[in-house]
């Protein structure tokens, strides 16, 4: 705590933060003042009244300068004569309230008897019973009985869709706005609103799709009563019917910790099953908010279309077999091919399941590639040197930060943390958007970078170039710690900066923080490894290394990248395998097939390939033996989020009968090649090696990552502004791993980055990433169907003008081989001479990097 | 004596620019632009004791002093919302005297130093306020608002806005967020219209009732002593009555403040008509306590003290008169109606009270009340009082319990005699 300031509750004093909300404080030594419509993420509006408590301050003598005391020597407080809202009151020194009165025992009396005049008396049958803020204010604070006539009571409609996700129940609704304000003041997307005034006053979207935005989920959490619930989960369990399992977020690099909600089922055979994703309170990763497809996206764990034997093609056909006999496919066929076998991991395996692979490998033969799916980002060197410090806290970044986000569609490629650079603009960040087109960041950026495609590293370079020439560089550390400072420096040396980069380098180099989030979109990438090096030059040539809220992230394309990344795999083993191709695959979780033409041409000619998954996807379609692997919901890992961060997640589900933990299998396979151990027993053993072996993960274990500490605001827990138990972390923190620049006896290197970029002069194709798309572990969530956009690309007007389409016409692009069919949008997005094609929106390949593409009409 | 606010009374013609500026007109805010500073204005009117018209009497001088000279941006906006039942004063003065609003207006933005002066005018008010427009254009014209008016180098422009028909939006925060295009709320408070985060658009704001700043071209032209011969020491100046209800000569009447309820309902506006005794007196529109017209209560002087030292408030000074034959009990069920109508709904004891107490009201004119409401209907406006947001809340509450406390006797006859219904007497609820 920084600085405090002492006020006096019920008579006690406490020390409590400068600055903090009353309510807040007041939790902070176990003092409960209920509320409805506060909530700590969001600025108070005072509108519930139930809050109300007797205000006073310490009257201070004018001359003294000293509180007057009265005859006991106690400080004399001055009440206010009117109860007022604690919600609405900051801390500040001498502030005094009471709490438990009779006067504020009978004003919560009082407002609670008015909020139950118009709520129904659905508990038995309402989602939130159970876990509802206002059955349990009003056990604790309510009338005995209500004075109000049952037969006054307003009855109004209880099923409105506010979009296919959610429903209002406009009888439960008590006005409290928390819902309006989520989507105006965190989210910033105008979709729902108040309608009409008085005791009509109701909620409705505003948007069209209505309620569109992709946090939507939130407002179920935050709603202090069962009037928004969604169409997932509505009717689907009662609260105290579920146990809450802390988990991890499959789907992005963010890494949000989720609780899932789990029961024994009968639907399921008796089985226990995930009932809804909720968010778990971290504070350093996604306080307690997660987007749609963290909430709605689970699905695939329960899908009916699992895997459940090992299959083995013969002759064209799979024939079911055992493990015994799949493990003994695989080790004879290692063994075969030895030093022609190659590795491919996915994005969501976990540590556990790659360092069994990795281990696999290692025992297959000395120089085997292991290789990471998807192959369009690399990096790790830059992130190990210059990364985020450990403890970064995007959610208390305010004016004295900068914010660089290069190369991304953040809003799609990571929600949550577009969530928390959007408030920190809100809060005075300076945020800064480069990218080549526009992206729904750059409503909020200080200052909008547009270069043309390719010249990402570039616009890197001349902020380096402007923070030399002005003085802007850390001479201590450049001088005590960085290698390679006069190469760089000739490099950049005589370089000319256009004016919009350098009012850019102004912007961001004027503040003590700097973080730097940097995507892909637009680079090949050899062009994307050299953005992540320039990024870490010119963060280590600032000194924005090394400290919490300085530094680099990586929005990588999955959730476990930078895992993949640590235990050694990369893109660039993926480019040396595909170039030349090994005779036997072992793939883990991964679809190139559906996502990339020359994988499956290169897959297609191989002697025998090998996968783990949960579903028969094309690349297991064109496999030779196929082994079912357990979903994240039905065991136990750790995934590590891009800001470096591992987490564990919790077996949630019970396990589907006949699939294995994926690292289970690698191990078994290699127990049986010589010289093999023993299979671990459990994941926790595996992350014991890991900890052995990888010095980024020295000292960890299951046991410390499980490790949890109160949070502030403490949002969770038996706690008033939710009344359940999902928020509350039991499952752990997650560790950082450090950072060579947080080890003073590291040094860094900081090396010139080539900067050129190929002159794209015919119509070049960009692949984009978009949230909602067709990628395996999703497309089985049906429940989020009408979100994800049937393929389509985007084109430049002046580019349509000259194709001769209009918006909506279908397409066919060609690129290389492919032929890709899609409907054609001329909607401001695309730069000319550009045509960005969303990947994975569709179970045919699209091109992974910028490629050059002619576009024929379809005519009718 | 001449009037000093209804001049349009006087000479008919003044809404003309020509007739206004024939009249003495605009030489107020010429002498304070020309000769005064900006403090110099406030200090005068800090002198006047000049209160706020608008409902709550607030000096206006002081108001103005709040704005922190250091905000780049601060305005002047002129709650011309007018939506009390009862009030129609602002509106005479906007149709019949707008250029001393304008004036008044011009004088309180140079006094803040205003960037813009904004009038807010209640969605009714559809002509008058495209008048307004125009009678704005012939100050322009003039030089007298806009660009640097006067040739003094300040700029300050004047807008006007129509509401959608809100009472809510007369309060001031629920003013400026309709202003601003939002839901007509209000906002909690701190921070004030006058502080830095308050007013409109955040910025410092000074909100005024349209009279209010009516008052102000007079004060400049004559001095604050002159003003203050005018009324009580605590209650200076000029006001304007608004007399309806059961009186032989209802509308709008400018007396100085001090004179008793009986001098201007029996002298000036001729009495209850048909001979019938008057029984009760609603001093501020809807929103303050009824006051039973006893004589101590005649006799009493209209100023913000004594009304208040009778239980009530002076208000907006509407009254609205009510003989002997009124329904104490339908006329209370009237203005919880309006009040559970226009409540906003922000904030629940306003919501869910207007709402109950409406219910009730309901039962008891349709013959069905029983002892029990009448019980509620001294509980639950008391729950409301004092712990809304808004004084909106307060106000709903005051008829209620003032009308339970003087007039208990007439509730009690609906409780024995269930068969009294008024038929059509309140609207079904809704
Ligand atoms: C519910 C409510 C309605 C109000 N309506 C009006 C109104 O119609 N006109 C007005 O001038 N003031 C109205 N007020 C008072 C304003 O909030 C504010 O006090 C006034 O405009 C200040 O101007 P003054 O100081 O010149 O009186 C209302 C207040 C409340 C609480
Ligand atoms: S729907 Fe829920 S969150 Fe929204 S206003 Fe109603 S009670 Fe509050
Ligand atoms: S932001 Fe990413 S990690 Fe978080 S819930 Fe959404 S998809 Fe999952
Ligand atoms: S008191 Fe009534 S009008 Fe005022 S904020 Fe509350 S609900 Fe709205
Ligand atoms: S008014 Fe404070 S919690 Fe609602």
């Amino acid at each position: 705590m920084a600085e405090t300031v002492t006020i006096s509750i019920d008579g006690q004093s406490y020390q409590v933060p400068k600055g903090a909300n009353l309510v807040d404080a007041a939790k902070l030594h176990g003092t409960d003042i209920p509320v409805f419509c506060y909530h700590p993420k969001m600025k108070p509006v005072g509108m519930c009244r139930m809050c109300l408590v007797e205000l006073g301050s310490v009257t201070v003598n004018r001359e003294s300068g000293k509180p007057d005391l009265d005859e006991h020597g106690q400080p004399v407080i001055r009440w206010q004569p009117k109860l007022q809202t604690a919600c609405t009151q900051t801390v500040s020194e001498g502030m005094a309230i009471r709490t438990s009165t009779a006067k504020v025992v009978e004003a919560r009396d009082d407002i609670l008897e008015f909020i139950l005049t118009s709520h129904p008396l659905d508990c038995p049958i309402c989602d939130k019973g159970g876990e509802c803020p206002l059955q349990n204010l009003t056990m604790a604070y309510g009338p005995g009985e209500s004075q109000f006539l049952y037969d006054d009571k307003q009855h109004l409609a209880k099923h409105v869709p506010l979009g296919e996700l959610i429903y209002l129940d406009r009888e439960r609704c008590i006005q409290c706005a928390r819902c309006t304000r989520f989507c105006d003041e965190v989210v910033g997307d105008d979709v729902l609103a108040f309608h009409e005034r008085g005791r009509k006053l109701q909620i409705v979207t505003v948007s069209d799709p209505p309620f569109d935005t992709k946090f939507s989920g939130n407002t179920t959490d935050i709603c202090p009563v069962g009037a928004l619930t969604t169409a997932d989960f509505r009717f689907g369990a009662r609260p105290w019917e579920l146990s809450e399992v802390p988990s991890i977020c499959p789907h992005c690099p963010v890494g949000c910790n989720i609780s899932a909600s789990t029961r024994l089922d009968r639907d399921s055979g008796g089985k226990k099953v995930i009932k809804r994703i909720m968010p778990r309170q971290n504070e350093q990763v996604n306080e307690i908010w997660i987007c749609d497809k963290g909430r709605f996206g689970h699905h695939h764990s329960l899908s009916s279309n699992r895997l459940q034997t090992p299959m083995l093609k013969k002759d064209g056909a799979w024939v079911e077999i055992d493990w015994k006999t799949a493990y003994q496919e695989v080790t004879s066929r290692l063994q075969k091919y030895g030093e022609k076998v190659g590795f491919l991991a996915g994005p969501s395996l976990s540590n556990e399941d790659l360092w069994e692979m990795r281990k696999l490998a290692r025992r297959t033969c000395r120089d085997c590639q292991i290789g990471l799916w998807p192959a369009t980002m690399t990096g790790l060197e830059a992130v190990t040197q210059a990364g985020v410090g450990v403890g970064t806290h995007l959610a208390a970044l305010g004016p004295e930060s900068a914010i660089l986000v290069i190369a991304s569609d953040f809003e799609e490629e990571a929600p949550i943390w577009w969530l928390q650079v959007k408030q920190a603009a809100d809060r005075g960040a300076k945020v800064m958007v480069a990218n080549a087109r526009p992206t729904k960041l750059d409503q909020y950026a200080k200052c909008v970078v547009r270069y043309e495609y390719g010249e990402a590293v570039e616009v890197l370079n001349h902020i380096a170039v402007f923070a030399r020439r002005h003085d802007k560089l850390n001479q201590t550390l450049v001088e005590g710690r960085v290698d390679g400072f006069a190469e760089l420096e000739a490099d950049l040396k005589g370089k000319r900066v256009p004016k919009q980069h350098s009012e850019a380098a102004e912007l961001l180099l004027d503040t003590e923080n700097l973080v730097i989030f940097a995507g892909n979109e637009g680079l090949t990438l050899a062009q994307q490894a050299e953005l992540m090096q320039a990024a870490a030059n010119l963060l280590i040539l600032t000194g924005h290394v090394a400290r919490p809220n300085n530094g680099l992230v990586a929005v990588w394309p999955g959730a476990n990248m930078q895992g993949a990344l640590d235990l050694g795999f990369s893109a660039e083993a993926t480019v040396s395998l595909l170039d030349n191709p090994p005779s036997m695959w072992v793939i883990g979780d991964a679809d190139p097939v559906a996502e990339d033409a020359r994988a499956a041409a290169v897959l297609d000619q191989a002697e025998f390939v090998v996968v783990s998954t949960q579903f028969m996807t094309p690349t297991a379609e064109q496999a030779d033996l196929v082994l079912p692997v357990l979903s994240f919901a039905e065991r136990e890992g750790t995934f590590t989020n891009a800001m470096r961060r591992v987490q564990r997640f919790y077996m949630a589900q019970t396990p589907l009968e006949g699939a294995l933990s994926a690292w289970k299998v690698f191990a078994q396979i290699g127990s049986a090649l010589p010289g093999g151990d023993k299979p671990r027993i459990s994941a926790a053993l595996v992350m014991r090696d890991i900890a052995q072996h990888v010095v980024r993960y020295a000292g960890m274990n299951y046991t410390d990552l499980a490790h949890v500490e109160t949070q502030f605001p403490d949002v969770g827990g038996h706690d008033l502004y939710y009344g359940g138990n999902a928020y509350a972390n039991h499952g752990g923190l997650g560790i950082q791993w450090a950072t060579n620049a947080e080890k003073e006896n590291y040094r860094l290197t900081v090396r010139p980055v080539s900067a050129e970029a190929p002159k794209y002069e015919d119509l070049t194709l960009i692949p984009i990433r978009l949230l909602y798309n067709r990628d395996v572990l999703f497309e089985p969530s049906t429940v989020m169907h009408a979100r994800i956009p049937a393929p389509y690309a985007d084109f430049n007007a002046k580019d349509a003008a000259q194709l001769g389409i209009i918006d909506g016409d279908q397409v066919v692009i060609s690129a290389g081989d492919l032929q890709i069919n899609v409907s054609a949008r001329v909607n401001g997005q695309a730069p000319t001479g550009f045509v960005l094609l969303p990947i994975r929106l569709s179970q045919l390949p699209v091109p992974a990097a910028p490629a050059m593409c002619s576009v024929q009409k379809v005519e009718e | 004596m001449a009037h000093i606010l209804l001049r349009d009374l006087d000479v008919p013609d003044i809404w003309q620019f020509d007739t206004y500026v024939a009249n003495g007109g605009y030489a107020a805010l010429r002498k304070s632009v020309k000769e005064l500073s900006p403090d110099e204005v406030t200090k005068i009117v800090i002198d006047a004791n000049l209160r706020g018209r608008g409902g709550a009497g607030f000096p206006t001088g002081r108001k103005w002093s709040f704005i922190p000279k250091t905000a780049q941006v601060k305005y002047v906006t002129v709650n011309a919302d007018e939506s009390e039942p009862g009030t129609f004063k602002d509106r005479q003065l906007l149709e019949g005297n707008p250029h001393q609003l304008i004036e008044g207006a011009m004088i309180a933005a140079y006094a803040i130093q205003a960037t813009a002066v904004y009038i807010y005018c209640r969605g009714e008010f559809w002509d008058l306020a495209h008048a307004l427009e125009d009678r704005i254009e012939e100050a322009r014209k003039a030089n007298l608002v806009g660009e640097n008016v006067l040739g003094s180098g300040w700029s300050c422009d004047m807008f006007v806005h129509l509401g959608a028909g809100a009472y809510i939006c007369g309060e001031e925060s629920a003013l400026l967020n309709s202003l601003q295009g939002l839901l007509g709320q209000p906002r909690v408070r701190p921070p004030f219209p006058a502080q830095m985060g308050g007013g409109l658009y955040y910025w410092p704001t000074v909100v005024n009732n349209v009279e209010t700043l009516a008052n102000v071209p007079w004060i400049i032209d004559h001095g604050a002593e002159a003003y203050k011969a005018i009324g009580t020491p605590e209650s200076p100046g000029p006001k304007i009555f608004c007399l309806s209800g059961h009186v032989a000569k209802p509308g709008n009447y400018e007396l100085p403040l001090g004179k008793t309820f009986r001098e201007l309902i029996y002298d000036y506006a001729g009495g209850i008509p048909n001979g019938k005794k008057l029984k009760a007196i609603l001093p501020s529109g809807a929103s303050g306590p009824v006051l039973p017209a006893t004589d101590e209560v005649l006799n009493a002087p209209m100023t913000y003290e004594s009304v208040a030292a009778l239980g009530s408030t002076l208000g907006s000074a509407s009254f609205i008169l009510m003989d002997e034959d009124t329904d104490m009990v339908w006329a209370a069920a009237k203005m919880i109606h309006f009040f559970k109508h226009e409540s906003c709904g922000k904030c629940t004891p306003c919501r869910e009270g207007t709402y109950w107490l409406d219910q009730i009201y309901h039962r008891l004119l349709r013959g069905q009340g029983t002892a029990r409401d009448l019980e509620q209907l001294e509980r639950v406006p008391k729950q409301m009082v004092g712990v809304t947001l808004c004084a909106l809340g307060d106000f709903a509450a005051n008829p209620v319990l003032s009308t339970v406390h003087h007039f208990r006797h007439e509730y009690e006859r609906y409780i024995k005699q269930p068969a009294l219904e008024k038929a059509g007497a309140v609207a079904e609820p809704v």
